[in-house]
């Protein structure tokens, strides 16, 4: 157990803060451990299936960073993507990003 | 549109006819199957396929929400039911008297267990990790298109499709090359097993195929026990299982040589596939030749048609679940034990997720939906490998060659006879070489 704080707005719209995430997990790994909505993460981590979507909160943008040319082309074929999309297995926790608030894309 | 309008829509007498009478057993149905699969999504999105005995799952919402429930519809139980279906104690006989021993398929198993097997697969192929692979696979595209351009013409599945994604295995795996046939043989053995299309004498023969290559595995995997080397045996061989409780288990022998066994086949049978249905559209549609020709330098396009071709011609046609308590599937109860297949033949071809899903289309939004590689904790672990593999091989071909063209009617184009890939067994083409 970490000490790291994740607020997840899953898929139906219910907000959920773990205030006890590891560092080196990744955002998919934390959502499917907490059974979080609308978080699949089908390929495991490998950046291939793009069923872990969420959207960065504007405020975390900065620290999270844009996606690398293979998540973004993940990215490109997966539905409803926004400018701050990301891939939740793609974003590992460090303490840079304890608080990070991010929603579950539909 | 809600599964209620859809199941109420009507069919036309011949639609009727066509539901009343087909079924996947029929080798011209498993040919052309489109409007087959049209009328039973539209006319019975679940229906029962009395010749095969098994539930044929044809909407994408309900492949998907089958994919998405492992533990109701299992996989251990689907595709160990499937495999050589009516005559299973004969078939199991045969490779533990000649073959070496019985190995069911660890990655066809049910979580939890399934749920360590497949991380330990899924670590070696990571979109990055797949992405340093893709000079060396470049080469051997390159090496064996040289061979074959020259020629202005060939046989598309035999000469480029089948040894291409053989060549690539073998080198993922540590083999030796020059085993094309060989690995070809053994792969037409493992899916026919499948592929509920075999008669006794057919099973008996493709059982004694795997029996030689579990053989030839097992012999390798020994080597590699003592001599570990840079290659996915020795990962298998000498992998470790992280447990919940923090202790490391290694894997079985059995299970060890299922998972190579599956490693070779799996990635290597469906990869050609769709190398040769490329080959096909190409062949077919001038203007997707055309238009992949003037985007070749693109890599979003490059990416999306690899995509779109495996929605439109997805290569494994069906793939089995069976059910572990009584369950409703949009608005049709099957019992417990019924066997299921999902049809991602269909799923890719449902019309009211993919509209026009006949017309080859990168654009489209949610191109990204499709079935090809199955969903859910199953989907399939080499999907990254499988994508980059096709890309490639769609940019060298396309530089290379031009006016790709049939050297064989249509009508004559023979496909694999079997449920669980739709596949074409030889593409004779002609074609112009480019300078590349």
């Amino acid at each position: 157990m970490g000490n790291l704080t994740v607020t997840m707005t899953d898929v139906n719209g219910v907000t959920r803060v773990i205030d006890n995430a590891e560092p080196g997990l990744s955002l998919m790994e934390l959502a499917k451990a907490n059974d979080v909505a609308g978080i699949m993460g089908d390929c495991g981590g490998g950046c291939a299936c793009a069923t872990c979507h969420v959207y960065v909160d504007a405020a975390w943008w900065d620290r999270v960073g844009a996606p690398d040319d293979i998540e973004a082309s993940m990215l490109d074929m997966a539905e409803n993507v926004q400018p701050r999309s990301r891939l939740g297995c793609q974003i590992k926790l460090s303490a840079e990003l304890d608080g990070i608030t991010v929603t579950v894309a539909p | 549109m809600d599964s209620q309008t859809q199941a109420k829509c009507p069919l036309s007498q011949d639609e009727q006819a066509l539901l009343a009478s087909g079924t996947l057993k029929d080798e011209a149905i498993l040919a052309h199957p489109h409007d087959f699969y049209s009328v039973m999504r539209r006319g019975d999105p679940v229906h029962y396929d009395e010749q095969l005995g098994s539930w044929l799952v044809t909407r994408h919402e309900d492949i998907s929400a089958v994919q998405n429930d492992p533990l109701t519809f299992s996989v251990n139980k689907g595709y160990h039911t499937q495999q050589a279906r009516g005559m299973q104690d004969e078939y199991q006989d045969i490779l533990r008297r000649e073959g070496g021993g019985y190995f069911p398929d660890a990655i066809m198993s049910d979580p939890p267990y399934h749920t360590r097997i497949r991380k330990l697969m899924e670590s070696a192929f990571t979109a990055h990790r797949v992405k340093e692979l893709e000079p060396r696979i470049r080469e051997i595209v390159i090496d064996l298109l040289d061979s074959v351009t020259g020629k202005g013409q060939a046989d598309s599945v035999k000469d480029i499709a089948v040894p291409l994604t053989i060549r690539v295995i073998v080198e993922q795996l540590g083999l030796e090359h020059g085993l094309e046939e060989k690995i070809s043989r053994w792969s037409v053995a493992v899916t026919a097993q499948i592929g509920r299309m075999q008669n006794r004498e057919q099973m008996i023969e493709n059982a004694r195929q795997i029996c030689d290559l579990q053989h030839y595995l097992i012999g390798k995997m020994k080597e590699r026990e003592t001599d570990p080397r840079e290659d996915m045996i020795s990962d298998i061989v000498h992998a470790k299982i992280a447990m919940d409780d923090g202790s490391v288990e290694v894997l079985t022998f059995e299970e060890a040589v299922s998972l190579i066994r599956a490693l070779l086949i799996a990635g290597n049978d469906t990869t050609a596939t769709a190398i040769g249905n490329m080959f096909y559209i190409l062949a077919t549609r001038p203007d997707v030749a055309q238009a992949l020709s003037d985007n070749v330098e693109d890599d979003r396009f490059l990416t999306r048609f690899v995509e779109e071709l495996l929605r439109i011609e997805p290569p494994v046609r069906a793939l089995s679940r069976m059910t572990t308590r009584e369950v409703t599937i949009g608005e049709t109860t099957l019992p417990e034990g019924a066997h299921v297949l999902l049809v991602y033949g269909s799923g890719n071809d449902d019309e009211t997720v993919f509209p026009c899903p006949r017309d080859f289309d990168v654009s489209r939004g949610n191109i990204g939906r499709h079935v090809a590689f199955g969903g859910g904790p199953h989907r399939c672990v080499g999907l990254s490998l499988a994508r980059m593999e096709i890309k490639v091989m769609a940019r060298e071909i396309i530089r290379r060659m031009a006016d790709i063209k049939l050297a064989i009617a249509p009508e004559d184009i023979r496909y694999v006879p079997t449920v669980a890939t739709r596949t074409i067994e030889s593409l004779p083409i002609t074609f112009t070489a480019r300078a590349a």
